[in-house]
């Protein structure tokens, strides 16, 4: 790699995480009033509620914050590592009450896949003969 | 050695072990594309083994990491992206998108109440993994609503995520979901947030959608608690 690309290429990195910090922002705010107002929905629903009301506003381009948020999307993964490991701290998992729990979760996760799939596959296909 | 310095230590320590497996994990992934290699299977076991053998409880590792769980706030305020650059398909379909929810929330909390009574769970474990096909921060405010316990409900919507991720996968190739729009919903409705990672993967309409459906369950969920609350009392 030659020298302008390698600066390119930092600049890139620095934007991004600029914008990272931008959207850590924009959900600050938002959960601190949230939680403030009482309501109850998450304060990250909130800021992003805002943040569609600003580029449909256009007071802020999508481009500008583009970036940082498929970083944000495509590392969304590891976010929820720390919150899985919660497992440890019950033990009495480990057994018949375990597995019945694991029974329901998986037969019932099963169920609503395929119900919600086919009642949107359904209503697609309706939708599409009726257009 | 001083408290903070250890605390310090100590956290940053957990952190590169977590961001760590997480970035083993998804070069395993991306050279074995399988249920298995799930980043969301492969990170947390691995670190769990690390946090077992190291004689560390729960409570000092997530003191310690606390930060990365955190991210998932801006991960969904990031989410106004896709949702603004994908507005014309939702415009077009939102109705369908509402329809899917409401039966899939539906089954989810008719299947857990069925299958946890007929299996003789107790009352609280019952309660507790009703609103589990939602995000986590919805999940909980849907749990102590109803008289769940929140924590528990947040550790069932993780393996419900897990599960559902890795069921999805298995699912469509038996299922063969003609629009983007089933497809996203699917994954969206089923696993939450570990579903539209997964349905990021198969394209970016359908991600979008994934992100739409879990928000919007969650939403559906929270305004049909105090009904729920009401049937079952």
């Amino acid at each position: 790699m030659n020298r302008p690309q390698l600066r390119h290429l930092i600049m890139l990195r620095r934007t991004r995480f600029a914008q990272v910090v931008a959207l850590a922002g924009v959900w600050f705010v938002s959960d601190t009033a949230t939680r403030a107002a009482g309501l109850p929905v998450p304060g990250g629903v909130i800021g992003m509620l805002a943040l569609l009301a600003l580029f449909g506003t256009g007071l802020l381009k999508v481009h500008s914050v583009s970036g940082g948020a498929r970083w944000l999307l495509a590392e969304m993964l590891l976010f929820f590592v720390p919150s899985v490991l919660a497992v440890l701290d019950h033990q009495e998992f480990m057994g018949a009450v375990g597995l019945k729990i694991a029974a329901v979760i998986v037969v019932g996760t099963v169920l609503v896949m395929g119900a919600t799939a086919m009642t949107v596959d359904l209503c697609y296909r309706w939708q599409a003969r009726h257009a | 050695m001083p408290d903070a310095l250890q605390g310090l230590l100590t956290a940053l320590f957990w952190s590169v072990v977590t961001i760590g497996c997480y970035v083993v994990a998804r070069m395993i992934n991306a050279r074995w594309q399988a249920w298995w290699s799930s980043p969301l299977l492969l990170a947390p076991i691995s670190v769990g083994i690390i946090v077992v053998l190291m004689h560390t409880g729960y409570a000092s590792y997530i003191r310690g990491t606390h930060w990365i769980a955190l991210m998932m706030g801006p991960a969904t305020v990031a989410f106004a992206i896709p949702l603004y650059e994908h507005r014309e398909t939702i415009k077009r379909h939102w109705p369908i998108l509402l329809a899917g929810v409401a039966i899939g929330s539906a089954t989810a909390i008719g299947t857990a109440f069925a299958l946890a009574s007929w299996l003789d769970l107790p009352t609280a474990l019952r309660t507790s993994l009703l609103p589990r096909s939602t995000s986590t921060p919805f999940a909980m405010a849907v749990s102590s609503d109803l008289g769940g316990m929140p924590e528990l409900t947040a550790v069932f919507v993780i393996i419900t995520g897990v599960t559902g991720a890795a069921l999805g996968e298995f699912m469509l190739r038996f299922m063969p979901l003609r629009s983007s729009l089933a497809r996203g919903a699917f994954l969206g409705m089923g696993a939450h947030g570990a579903g539209v990672a997964k349905a990021r993967q198969i394209g970016a309409e359908e991600g979008s959608i994934a992100g739409l459906v879990m928000i919007l369950a969650g939403c559906f969920n929270l305004m049909m608690a105090p009904l729920v609350a009401l049937f079952m009392g």
